[in-house]
C-alpha cells in the first residue's frame, strides 16, 4: 500500500514558547499536486523546513515508498529525493542557463594532463535536461536575460535535474504576473503527468483550482482537513483556516476627528504603485493589508521618500510635499520603522544611546552642538517609557533582543515628536510581550492624537490595532473596511487576489 | 573592581604600549627623553598628523582619500605659483585651502551624486593632481615666497614649533567636531549604516561631501606649511603620503570599514609613529630596516585592535 507515496508520520517540532507542528501526519501521492495552505503561523514554512532538511523534528518519521528517510541537510534530503524550490531564487544571474543548471558539478575532461570544463558536454546535457521537461529555452543565454517566470522555470529544472521524487515549490509563484502564472502551471503539470509528487504551498488561495488536486489546510501547527479539490469551497476552506472567530482584546480609545493629517491622491511609482489615495485622520490608526508583494510596504516607504514616486500629492496638515525625501518629510511630522530594523533602522555598531537620537539630532542640540544633559534626559526617559531592557545606554544595540531593538527604532522616531507615524511590519521576529508592548505604544499615541499607519502581515494583528484598513492588491488600493465588528476571513478573502 | 581596570587596560591598550616605547626609549636611545627632540618627533608628524584628523572622518563615514599627498604637493606649488605671479600671501593662502577644499568636494560630490566610490575619484586625483603639480611649476621647485613665509613652515611660537600648534589646534577642533556635535554623531551613523542614517532623515550626501572637503582642505594646510618649511613649491614632495596618514589612522583603531574609530586614537597613532620612527633614528637602525618595522607596527596594531575588541565582545 505505501509503495510510491511520501508519508509524514506524527511529525513534532517546537520552538522556544511555541509548538509549531503537533504530531503532524500527511500522505502525499504521486502523479499529484497536493497543496498546502494555512494563514501566518499556521506551520506551513515548518514543514517545508523540515522537508528540505534545513530543520530537524523532535519526533515523528519520514517514509518514501515505504521506506524511512534519514536526513539532517538540504543536500541530504536532495540525495534522498526530495528537491525543494524556493521562493528566493538561488541562481546566478551572470551565469549561463546551462551553469546554473548544473552548477557544483559540470562535467570535466581530461586534456594534456588537465582537468578542464567540458562545454560541449554543458551544453547538451543541460539541453536534455529542458527538453526533457518540454522547455523550450537557449541553455547559453544569461539567466539575467529572462523574466521572473522563465526563471522560476530554470530554478524547478536545475531541482529536476536531481531526478527527485519529490518536488517542492514553496510560493513558487508570488512574483509572477497572471500570464506568467500560466507559464508556470503548464510544466508543474508535466512534471505530475510524469508521477513525480508535488507539494505546492501558497497563499493565493484562486489559483489552487487551475493546478492543485489535493488541499491540505493547517491551522497552529496542526491538521485541520484534507479536502479533493472539487469538494474545496472557499468557504469550507476559510472555516478550515481560520477556525473560531477572533475577536479584538479591548476596544480602540480613537478620538473621533474629522482632521484629516495626511491625504495622499494618486501615487503612483513605476510596477510598485497605481494611483493610490487614502486619507489619514488625526489620531487614528490605519491599516495597510494586502499578500506578499501588493504594495504594502512599498507604498509607506514611497510616501516617506525612501523610494522615488513618479507622480501623485502628498499633503500632511494642509502643505503639499514635493519630492519627498526622508529628511524633508520628517521636518513635516513623519516617522517611520522600516520593515528590516536591522539594515536600515539601526546603526548596528553604534551604542543604544546614539541609536536613540538618530532622528531627532535638532532636538538634543543647539547650532550643532550637542546638549549631553537634554541627551541624557532624553535617553533615560526613554528607556523608562518603552520599558527598553537595556543595563548601560552606552552598550551596542546589537546586543539587545528583537523587541528591544523595534523599540530603540520606534524611540529614535518618537523623539522626533512626529504627526504620524509609519509602522512596516513592526513585530516581526519579536516576542509576545513585546509585540503587546509595541500595540499599546501604538495605542497611546492615538490618545495623543498622534495617527499612525499599520503595515502587517499578520491580519489579526491589524484587527486588534486598527480602526481602519486599506486592502491593497497588486499596488492598488482595492478595498477601504471599518474594522467595527469585522471578521478575520472577510478580511482575509478581500486580501487575496483574483 | 578587578574587571574595570582590566575594561581600562583593554581601552587604553595603545597608549600603554606608547608610554612603555617611550620608557625603554628613554633608556637606550641617546637625547631621547630632551625637549628638543619631543618637539622634534612633534614637528616631524604635524603635517601628516593635520591630514590624519580629516581621514579619520572620511574613513568613518565609509570613504576613503587616496588623493592627499599629491594634494600636499600641488597646492604647495599652486601657492608658490600665485605668489610668483604677484598675489599677496594672505589672499594666496586662502585660495589654495579653497582649492583644496574644492577637490574633496569634487570627491564627494561625484561619491553623493554619481555613485563612483571614492577609492576611485581619490585615485584618479592621486596621479591627476600630481600632473597638475608639474604642470604649475614645470618640473622645476618655485622659490618665490618672501623670507618671512619660511615662518608657518619652520618657526616656533613661545618654543613650540608652528606646525606643531596647528597640528593640536585641528585635533582639538576634529575632536569636538566628533564627539560634541550632531555633525559627529551623522559621520558615525552613516558610517555605520548609510541606509539607516538615510531613512533616519540624515541627508547622506552631504555628510560625505563635507569629510572629504574637510580632508582636502587640511591637505591644502599641510601643503602651505610644507611649501613654507622647504621654501618652495616642488611638485616632488609628499609621495606615498596618503599611506602613512591612512596607516596612523588603523593604527589609531579607526575601522576601515566605516562607523568606528576615535580622533584621540589617531592622535595617538599619529605619535607612535613619529616615536617609532625618531627612536631608530636615534639608535641609528638603518633607513630600509625602518620601512621593515613600520609594515610590522602597522599589522600589530591592527591585530592588537582585533583581539581586544573580540575579547570586549565575549566578556
Amino acid at each position: 500500500m505505501n509503495t510510491g507515496n511520501l508519508q509524514l508520520s506524527r511529525i513534532r517540532k517546537e520552538y522556544p514558547g511555541t509548538v509549531a507542528l503537533e504530531d503532524l501526519s500527511i500522505t502525499f501521492q504521486p502523479g499529484e499536486v497536493h497543496a498546502l495552505i494555512g494563514k501566518n503561523g499556521a506551520g506551513k514554512s515548518t514543514a517545508v523546513k523540515i522537508l528540505s532538511g534545513a530543520v530537524k523534528p523532535i519526533s515523528g518519521r519520514i517514509y518514501l515508498d515505504g521506506k524511512e528517510l534519514h536526513f539532517s541537510s538540504p543536500s541530504e534530503a536532495i540525495s534522498r529525493g526530495i528537491a525543494t524550490v524556493y521562493q528566493e531564487m538561488s541562481l546566478i544571474p551572470d551565469l549561463t542557463i546551462a551553469e546554473n543548471i548544473l552548477f557544483g558539478r559540470l562535467p570535466k575532461k581530461k586534456t594534456m594532463g588537465f582537468t578542464i570544463i567540458d562545454w560541449d558536454a554543458v551544453y547538451s546535457k543541460a539541453d536534455n535536461i529542458l527538453k526533457g521537461m518540454k522547455i523550450d529555452l537557449d541553455v547559453r543565454m544569461k539567466v539575467s536575460q529572462l523574466d521572473v517566470a522563465k526563471q522560476q522555470i530554470i530554478e524547478i529544472a536545475k531541482a529536476m535535474s536531481f531526478e527527485p521524487r519529490v518536488l517542492m515549490l514553496d510560493e513558487p509563484t508570488s512574483a509572477l504576473a497572471h500570464h506568467e502564472v500560466q507559464e508556470l502551471f503548464r510544466l508543474i503539470k508535466e512534471l505530475r503527468s510524469k508521477g513525480v509528487i508535488i507539494i505546492y504551498i501558497s497563499h493565493r488561495l484562486q489559483e489552487l483550482p487551475g493546478i492543485a488536486d489535493v488541499i491540505t489546510v493547517l491551522r497552529d501547527g496542526k491538521l485541520t482537513g484534507t479536502l479533493k479539490i472539487k469538494d474545496a469551497l472557499p468557504e469550507k476552506l476559510s472555516e478550515l483556516m481560520f477556525g473560531e472567530e477572533v475577536s479584538r482584546s479591548e476596544p480602540l480609545s480613537y478620538i473621533q476627528s474629522d482632521e484629516v493629517v495626511l491625504e495622499v491622491a494618486d501615487l503612483c511609482a513605476k510596477n510598485r504603485l497605481e494611483n493610490v489615495s487614502f486619507k489619514v485622520y488625526k489620531g487614528e490608526v490605519l491599516g495597510i493589508a494586502g499578500m506578499l508583494g501588493s504594495g504594502r510596504s512599498e507604498l509607506l516607504r514611497a510616501v516617506f521618500g525612501a523610494d522615488k514616486i513618479e507622480s501623485g500629492k502628498i499633503t500632511i496638515t494642509g502643505k503639499i510635499i514635493n519630492n519627498p525625501t526622508p529628511e524633508k518629510v520628517k521636518k513635516f511630522g513623519f516617522g517611520m520603522t522600516p520593515e528590516n530594523r536591522k539594515e536600515e533602522g539601526l546603526v548596528q555598531i553604534l551604542s543604544v544611546k546614539d541609536n536613540l537620537t538618530l532622528a531627532c539630532l535638532d532636538r538634543i542640540s543647539e547650532k550643532g552642538i550637542i546638549d549631553r544633559n537634554t541627551n541624557k534626559d532624553l535617553i533615560n526617559k526613554n528607556i523608562t517609557d518603552l520599558h527598553i531592557a537595556v543595563s548601560d545606554p552606552g552598550q551596542p544595540v546589537n546586543t539587545l533582543s528583537g523587541g528591544n531593538q523595534q523599540k530603540v527604532v520606534i524611540g529614535n522616531w518618537l523623539n522626533t515628536e512626529p504627526k504620524i507615524m509609519f509602522f512596516d511590519e513592526p513585530t516581526r521576529g519579536i516576542d509576545v510581550q513585546a509585540k503587546q508592548q509595541i500595540f499599546s505604544i501604538i495605542k497611546d499615541l492615538s490618545r495623543q492624537g498622534i495617527s499612525s499607519v499599520f503595515v502587517s502581515t499578520e491580519l489579526e494583528e491589524l484587527l486588534e490595532v486598527c480602526n481602519r484598513v486599506i486592502v491593497l492588491q497588486k499596488g492598488r488600493v482595492v478595498n477601504e473596511i471599518n474594522t467595527e465588528g469585522l471578521k478575520l476571513e472577510t478580511l482575509f478573502e478581500s486580501c487575496m487576489e483574483a | 573592581m578587578k574587571t574595570g581596570v582590566k575594561a581600562m587596560f583593554r581601552r587604553s591598550i595603545m597608549e600603554i604600549i606608547l608610554v612603555a616605547i617611550c620608557i625603554i626609549l628613554g633608556f637606550t636611545a641617546p637625547n631621547f627623553f630632551t625637549t628638543g627632540n619631543l618637539l622634534n618627533v612633534l614637528r616631524s608628524v604635524s603635517m601628516q598628523g593635520i591630514i590624519a584628523f580629516g581621514m579619520t572622518m572620511v574613513i568613518i563615514s565609509g570613504e576613503i582619500d587616496l588623493s592627499v599627498g599629491s594634494a600636499v604637493a600641488m597646492t604647495g606649488c599652486l601657492i608658490a605659483f600665485l605668489v610668483q605671479s604677484g598675489v599677496p600671501v594672505v589672499p594666496a593662502i586662502l585660495i589654495t585651502l579653497i582649492v583644496g577644499f574644492l577637490t574633496g568636494t569634487f570627491t564627494g560630490i561625484l561619491r553623493a551624486r554619481f555613485e563612483v566610490p571614492s577609492f576611485i575619484t581619490s585615485l584618479a586625483l592621486l596621479t591627476g593632481l600630481k600632473g597638475l603639480a608639474f604642470i604649475i611649476t614645470g618640473g622645476f621647485p618655485i622659490t618665490s615666497f618672501p623670507e618671512w613665509f619660511n615662518y608657518l613652515g619652520g618657526g616656533y611660537v613661545l618654543g613650540i614649533p608652528f606646525p606643531a600648534i596647528v597640528f593640536l589646534l585641528v585635533f582639538g577642533l576634529a575632536h569636538f567636531l566628533m564627539n560634541y556635535t550632531t555633525f559627529g554623531r551623522a559621520v558615525y551613523a552613516v558610517g555605520g549604516n548609510a541606509e539607516s542614517a538615510r531613512l533616519s532623515g540624515i541627508n547622506t550626501g552631504k555628510i560625505k561631501i563635507l569629510v572629504l572637503a574637510a580632508t582636502g582642505m587640511l591637505a591644502a594646510l599641510s601643503g602651505i606649511m610644507l611649501s613654507a618649511r622647504i621654501m618652495s613649491g616642488t611638485p616632488t614632495v609628499a609621495q606615498g603620503w596618503e599611506l602613512d596618514v591612512i596607516a596612523a589612522v588603523i593604527i589609531g583603531g579607526t575601522s576601515l570599514m566605516g562607523g568606528s574609530g576615535t580622533i584621540w586614537g589617531t592622535l595617538i597613532g599619529v605619535i607612535f609613529i613619529g616615536v617609532i620612527i625618531n627612536g631608530m633614528t636615534l639608535l641609528n637602525v638603518p633607513i630600509y630596516t625602518q620601512y621593515v618595522v613600520r609594515g610590522v607596527l602597522i599589522l600589530s596594531a591592527v591585530l592588537i585592535n582585533r583581539v581586544q575588541q573580540g575579547k570586549q565582545q565575549n566578556s
